[in-house]
């Protein structure tokens, strides 16, 4: 059986970003494999563990992200197909444009992250699937393959489900799906000589960015002045925190 | 200053030559900075959950923790294939044990391990002893640990009085005696114990925990490092097996002298993480604290002190990766004993350097670390409050301080009376030049300004050399001074060069505070010993050569912290450069 993850390669959420230009500004920003993708990394690894077979990364992207491949390769799977392209591409172009490379591959299983940590967007995978005219299962905690089906749990917003599906299919990631193992380094070492195929396109993306900007989150700054009536102030500190801030 | 191109590249070859370019971190590879992603997981998910645990005695804890490190293939790095390692750059390793450092006990344990443990092997064993033990060491199976210190003797290791004696069969040696301050005594499977055959000849061997004989002291009641495990191991009648004699008989001192010069350049990489660790502390503490209805961060004394680290850990950072750059050029395609000859005991002038400048620079990062925190610092709650007592141990253990100063002009004399390096040709061409000074205004200002240290140093140790020629050992605070000078030289030397790559900013301004300090503490330091090594006219002479060597302009030094503040605050923490 042949099992792939589609990646993406995006700005670590501790990393400050800047913007210059009404842009977002990466120079500064640690770059890395989506931890949503991260997932399918694991997920088509242990599939391949378990059902014997292929373990392939896909990517569409600029360049620079070779980096977030060679760790998906570091982490174990077998070889990686780039597609390269730089500037943006909105997820429905990209979708069309890794859809022709599935289908070239024809792989079983299609794994990729629930959500793209940099557009928040949650359009990739059922957009890939639609492309390929394959089934969709979203937000995936537990898959199992079985007779070419597969059983598939998934998240919905109050509860979960269990769904059968027939292959070849599209799962995204939710967290719980499992817990992506890291690099070793011999593992790193031996993906140094993996294969990545690199493909040069160029789509046209059907969106364009015009502006971007970071939202500042301002701080509320309220002081409580506890030197009066303590119990008080406690209170009300209590009080502020469970109605207002809802975080006891 | 000379011709000959390779000199720059021979160990303390820098004081008569500039490079013409060295390695940094920019240089570094996608597979090393995979590797210290990795790393920086392992710590995330692996020591983090159990930190709390380790530093509060759980020292047991370190065992499965090494596993896992060995199950990353964190302990293969400097471990031949063949034995289950990876056989990987000294780059690599070095990076390893700065990403570690922040772990403080842990790293310790970790560094006697993968270092003084295992290296001994790697470098000395024969196939047999490689075969028995070295996968076991790669995996994380055994734990090692290295036993040269003595409760009577540590900086004079030599002096061990550990004895072995050979049994009647001729199968065994019967050691006998007490090694102090044994890292991972506590739960090592394998000991390096150095002693003396027949009292005379210095030698290593390989004990196993199990020998009967070997029995441990208490757990030392210790200032940081408190996850790390230090005992005495106390060795009665103890039957080592001939084979497990290590290396030569009668060069125990090659082995332990080496091992400890890996030691040296690794904790000063390991400092420097741990530098960079409390910085990070500090600057966000320092934007988050609000003093006078201000965050601290707004004054100046404070942004002195972020300046004054970040610059210091560039100098330490700059002049570790250089060395360890050239450690890896003169290893490549060697291995065992010939490796340790040319590429590991060529560089322990700059193993040396780097121990020293690394121990001191992280003890400088702390101390004013836990004063930016103020009472909190003071605070076990805070994590630089770890990182004080942490820091500590680094200038005493893999050879005090005071011992590796001593050592670097030293190592440098000796060469020098080797014939290795050609210093006093170098110190002969020197006098003419001093009595002629030229007040041509150099192109490259910085530049003349560390050659010009490198003609002091190579000015005063001449007439040091001179004068007191084979007492000179007894002349330590000249020593001292010439080490100190020579510090600065290749700390400054490394920077600059570092920095002309980086295209300047930050780096440049870093560069320029560090020299016109260390040009300061040269003159300082220069002047103090002088009226001892010459009189009279001489020596009015010779202090206006220092005075010329050691000048610089007026500077701002003001403008140029607060400027370098700036970055620290924006990146909160050290403004690491970017490849
Ligand atoms: C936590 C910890 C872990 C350790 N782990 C290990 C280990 O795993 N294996 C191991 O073998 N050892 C280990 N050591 C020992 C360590 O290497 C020694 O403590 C160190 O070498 C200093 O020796 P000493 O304590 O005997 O001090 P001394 O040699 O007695 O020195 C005392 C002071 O005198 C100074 N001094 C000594 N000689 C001179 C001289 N000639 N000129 C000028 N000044 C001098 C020293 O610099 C120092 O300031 C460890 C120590 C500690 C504290």
């Amino acid at each position: 059986m042949k099992f792939v993850a589609v990646i993406r390669q995006v700005p670590d959420s501790e990393s400050r970003l800047k913007i210059d230009a009404g842009r977002v500004d990466l120079s500064s920003a640690t770059l890395i494999l989506d931890q949503m993708d991260e997932y399918a990394v694991e997920e088509v690894i242990r599939l391949q563990e378990k059902h014997g077979g292929e373990s392939v990364i896909v990517a569409l992207g600029p360049e620079r992200f070779e980096e977030a491949v060679r760790t998906a390769l570091a982490m174990g799977a077998d070889r990686a197909i780039h597609l390269v392209q730089e500037g943006y591409l909105d997820p429905i172009t990209q979708a069309e444009a890794l859809a022709e490379a599935l289908r070239a591959e024809a792989p079983d299983v299609v794994l990729t992250g629930g959500q793209q940590a940099d557009w928040d967007s949650q359009a990739l995978g059922p957009a890939i699937a639609e492309a390929l005219g394959w089934p969709v299962v979203t937000w995936t905690t537990a898959l199992e393959l079985e007779d070419g089906q597969a059983r598939a749990k998934h998240d919905l917003d109050e509860g979960a489900e269990v769904v059968r599906v027939s292959l070849p299919a599209v799962f995204t990631t939710q967290q719980g799906l499992n817990e992506p193992r890291y690099p070793t380094l011999p593992g790193i070492m031996k993906a140094k000589k993996k294969e990545i195929r690199k493909i040069p396109i160029s789509a046209a993306s059907k969106v364009e960015v015009l502006e971007q900007s970071i939202q500042e989150r301002s701080r509320l700054g309220k002081v409580l002045d506890g030197t009066k009536d303590p119990h008080a102030a406690a209170s009300e500190l209590i009080r502020l925190l469970h109605e207002e801030a809802k975080v006891i | 200053m000379i011709a000959d191109r390779k000199l720059a590249k021979k160990g303390g070859g820098w004081l008569l030559e500039r490079p013409e370019g060295i390695f940094t971190p920019e240089d570094f590879d996608d597979t090393v900075r995979e590797i210290i992603k990795t790393t920086r997981t392992f710590v995330e998910r692996e020591y983090q959950p159990v930190a709390e645990r380790l530093e509060h005695g759980e020292l047991e804890l370190n065992v499965p923790l090494m596993r896992k490190a060995g199950e990353q293939g964190l302990l293969g790095i400097e471990v031949p294939e063949e034995y289950g390692g990876l056989d990987l750059s000294k780059t690599i390793s070095t990076v390893v044990a700065e990403e570690l450092s922040p772990t403080g006990g842990f790293s310790v344990t970790y560094g006697a391990h993968t270092s003084i443990g295992t290296l001994p092997l790697v470098y000395f064993g024969t196939p047999e002893q490689k075969a028995k033990y070295l996968p076991k060491l790669a995996s994380g199976e055994w734990i090692a640990a290295y036993c040269l210190t003595e409760p009577g003797n540590g900086s004079d290791a030599l002096a061990a009085k550990t004895k072995a004696v050979l049994s009647e069969d001729g199968k065994h040696y019967v050691l006998n005696g007490t090694k102090m301050w044994i890292s991972n005594a506590g739960f090592a499977h394998l000991f390096t114990v150095f002693a003396k055959i027949d009292g005379e000849k210095f030698t290593a061997f390989l004990v196993e925990r199990d020998t009967p004989g070997l029995s441990f002291g208490a757990e030392e009641k210790k200032m940081g490092i408190k996850a790390s495990s230090t005992r005495m191991v106390i060795l009665e009648d103890v039957k080592v097996p001939v084979e497990n004699v290590l290396g030569t008989i009668g060069k125990g001192h090659q082995i332990a002298f080496n091992v400890l010069n890996v030691g040296r350049y690794k904790l000063g990489a390991g400092a420097i993480g741990g530098a960079k660790h409390a910085l990070a502390l500090s600057a966000k503490y320092a934007k988050e604290r609000v003093a006078f209805g201000k965050p601290i961060a707004h004054f100046g004394l404070i942004q002195h002190k972020l300046a004054e680290m970040a610059t210091r850990i560039y100098a330490g950072e700059s002049a570790t990766y250089r060395t360890v750059g050239l450690i890896d050029e003169a290893l490549q395609g060697k291995s065992g004993t010939e490796a340790v000859l040319a590429g590991i005991e060529e560089y322990a002038i700059e193993a040396s350097i780097i121990k020293v400048l690394g121990s001191e620079v992280l003890d400088y990062c702390v101390d004013e670390g836990v004063q930016i925190h103020g009472g909190y610092g003071y605070s076990a709650e805070y994590p630089i409050e770890r990182a004080y007592r942490d820091s500590r141990i680094n200038r005493i253990f893999e050879g005090t301080n005071e011992i590796n100063r001593l050592l670097i002009p030293g190592m440098l004399l000796r060469r020098a009376m080797k014939g290795e390096l050609p210093l006093v040709d170098a110190a002969t061409r020197l006098q003419k030049e001093l009595l002629e000074p030229s007040f041509d205004q150099p192109d490259d200002l910085e530049l003349a300004q560390i050659d010009n240290l490198k003609k002091l140093v190579l000015m005063t140790s001449g007439l040091a050399a001179l004068k007191y020629t084979t007492k000179i050992e007894e002349e330590q605070e000249i020593l001292a001074t010439a080490a100190d000078i020579l510090i600065d030289i290749y700390a400054a030397e490394s920077m600059l060069l570092r920095s002309r790559r980086l295209g300047g900013g930050v780096y440049a301004d870093m560069t320029t505070l560090y020299l016109y300090q260390a040009l300061d503490r040269a003159q300082s330091a220069a002047l103090g010993v002088l009226p001892r090594l010459a009189e009279g006219d001489e020596m009015r002479v010779m202090a206006s050569a220092v005075r010329r060597l050691t000048k610089h302009e007026p500077t701002d030094l003001v403008d140029l912290r607060r400027r370098i503040a700036q970055k620290v605050l924006e990146a909160e923490g050290y403004p690491q450069p970017r490849a």
